[in-house]
């Protein structure tokens, strides 16, 4: 079990390191994620609308785009570097490798929504304090429940033909259950409500990690392995 | 007295079928190609 | 060649019986079904929207059992099968997505309710449609099986999220009225011909399953037949 996680951990190295090196998918979905917010902000007419009100749903929408952007981009790098078959030959346990690869997505759509966030507290004029804590849990929560299938799904469309439009088609109805939950509890969040109000949703994002999670990593291997 | 509806039910028991019947035929055509 | 045209021969002759049925269930609901006294004639479309939605989960399912067994076992067998009920689940998706509709309008006042049954439907044809798009998009056979086969399994288990999800928001949907199963709540000509309905639909559906897997089975010999020579 410890070896496993070694190895997760050195597919999950390999491939922040070889992102960080070039940062051009990291800098592209960062600028991506603001352009959405700007375009949100001046699309709502501020007298008709309360911010609250929509506050949740641009986060989350602006989330969910920039996340299959990070995606795509991750494995359109392993393509062009033919990578995936050096590691393939490697007697790596397809766990352990999905596992890499999902915490390297991880890191790399976190690190987008931990930047969007506070340009989306400054242009929203949203009241983050006391609440934050929530924010980032719930956050993290549902991403890691559509990174899990969108890491399954982008191998998958990087050995289609149009890649780039296969994996949206596939993945965004499974985005659709972490997303209504996230925006469920965001929104509760904002307004200061109980924990008993969000608790039947934060179950549901906890109920879908550990199903989705656990289905992906014993898939993987019918998708990478001929 | 219930309400006047028929040209619903009308529409539903047109558009049902003819997506059904037109399944089958697209079948019927794509056997018939080979 | 010739075991995939006597499947297909087969599945013809179901689908001429079922669309048969579906002329006797006409001549049922217009003349011997009560008219509902809240809902009116429009109710009637409840006698095709259900069998409908009822065929829709059915083929789902099978897609979704299919593939785990293909993953299995990988037998061809399995894959194609899923991919033909996946094909004839789109053909009853979109029959619910017109027909719900179609009945919501008059009896609710509006064509779509994020309610229960009306997203399931929505989300089955999503999933539905990117199965089959996913399969157009990968052309080695066994490649395309096991992709297949992961969104398949994939799929089956979201549909519980999905209706979660639906379910932790209020829902608009008319209560269960059939599936009570000490005292169904339909005066019984409504149970009959419902009943009655749902057999068409479901022998609709084998006969269409049937005609599908034998034209893919047509299908894959002409080209083993091309590749040969």
């Amino acid at each position: 079990m410890p070896e496993t996680f070694r190895l997760a951990l050195a597919v999950a190295g390999k491939d922040i390191r070889a992102e960080l090196r070039s940062r051009t998918a990291l800098l592209s979905a960062i600028v991506f994620a603001a352009l959405v917010l700007v375009v949100f902000n001046f699309a709502r007419d501020p007298t008709a609308l309360a911010v609250v009100d929509l506050a949740p749903s641009v986060l989350w929408v602006t989330f969910a785009l920039a996340a299959m952007l990070a995606l795509n981009r991750a494995f359109t790098i392993e393509r062009e570097n033919a990578a995936i078959d050096g590691l393939l030959l490697a007697p790596l346990p397809r766990g352990a490798l999905f596992a890499g690869k999902l915490l390297a997505n991880l890191a790399f759509v976190c690190t987008v929504e931990a930047i969007t966030l506070p340009l989306f507290v400054l242009f929203f004029n949203v009241d983050l304090s006391g609440s934050w804590p929530g924010i980032v849990g719930v956050t993290l929560l549902a991403t890691i429940g559509f990174v899990a299938v969108g890491t399954i799904f982008s191998a998958m469309a990087v050995r289609t033909r149009f890649a780039e439009l296969m994996l949206p088609v596939l993945l965004l109805p499974f985005m659709v259950p972490p997303l209504i939950g996230a925006v469920q509890v965001t929104s509760r969040l904002l307004a200061g409500r109980p924990l008993s109000e969000m608790l039947g949703w934060l179950r549901l994002l906890a109920l879908y990690d550990v199903v989705f999670v656990t289905l992906c990593a014993m898939a993987f291997s019918a998708v990478v392995d001929e | 007295m219930p309400p006047e509806n028929g040209a619903y039910m009308l529409a539903a028991y047109v558009v049902a079928p003819v997506i059904l019947a037109g399944y089958s035929l697209w079948l019927w055509s794509r056997s018939r190609k080979q | 060649m010739t075991a995939g045209r006597a499947i297909v021969r087969r599945g013809f002759t179901l689908i001429a019986l079922a669309f048969a049925g579906l002329a006797g269930v006409y001549i049922l609901v217009l003349g011997y079904t009560p008219i509902e006294a809240r809902q009116g004639l429009a109710q009637k479309i409840f006698y095709l929207h259900v069998p409908a939605a009822w065929c829709s989960l059915m083929a789902f399912s099978l897609v979704g059992i299919a593939s785990a067994l293909y993953l299995w076992l990988h037998e061809p067998r399995l894959d194609r099968f899923a991919a033909a009920s996946a094909e004839v689940g789109v053909a009853f998706s979109a029959v619910m997505l017109t027909t719900g509709p179609i009945w919501a309008k008059p009896i609710w006042g509006t064509w779509w309710t994020w309610d229960a049954r009306l997203t399931l439907t929505l989300f089955l044809f999503f999933l539905f449609i990117g199965y089959l798009a996913l399969r157009a998009a990968v052309h080695e056979p066994s490649e395309r099986a096991r992709f297949s086969a992961v969104v398949g399994i994939l799929g089956m288990l979201l549909v519980p999220f999905i209706h979660l999800s639906v379910y932790l928001f209020r829902t608009l949907h008319p209560q269960p009225i059939v599936l009570k199963p000490s005292a169904p709540s339909l005066p019984p000509e409504m149970l009959r011909t419902l009943l009655i309905s749902m057999a068409v639909f479901t022998l609709l559906y084998l006969g269409l399953v049937t005609t599908r897997y034998g034209i893919a089975l047509k299908e894959e010999a002409k080209e083993e037949a091309a590749d040969a020579s």
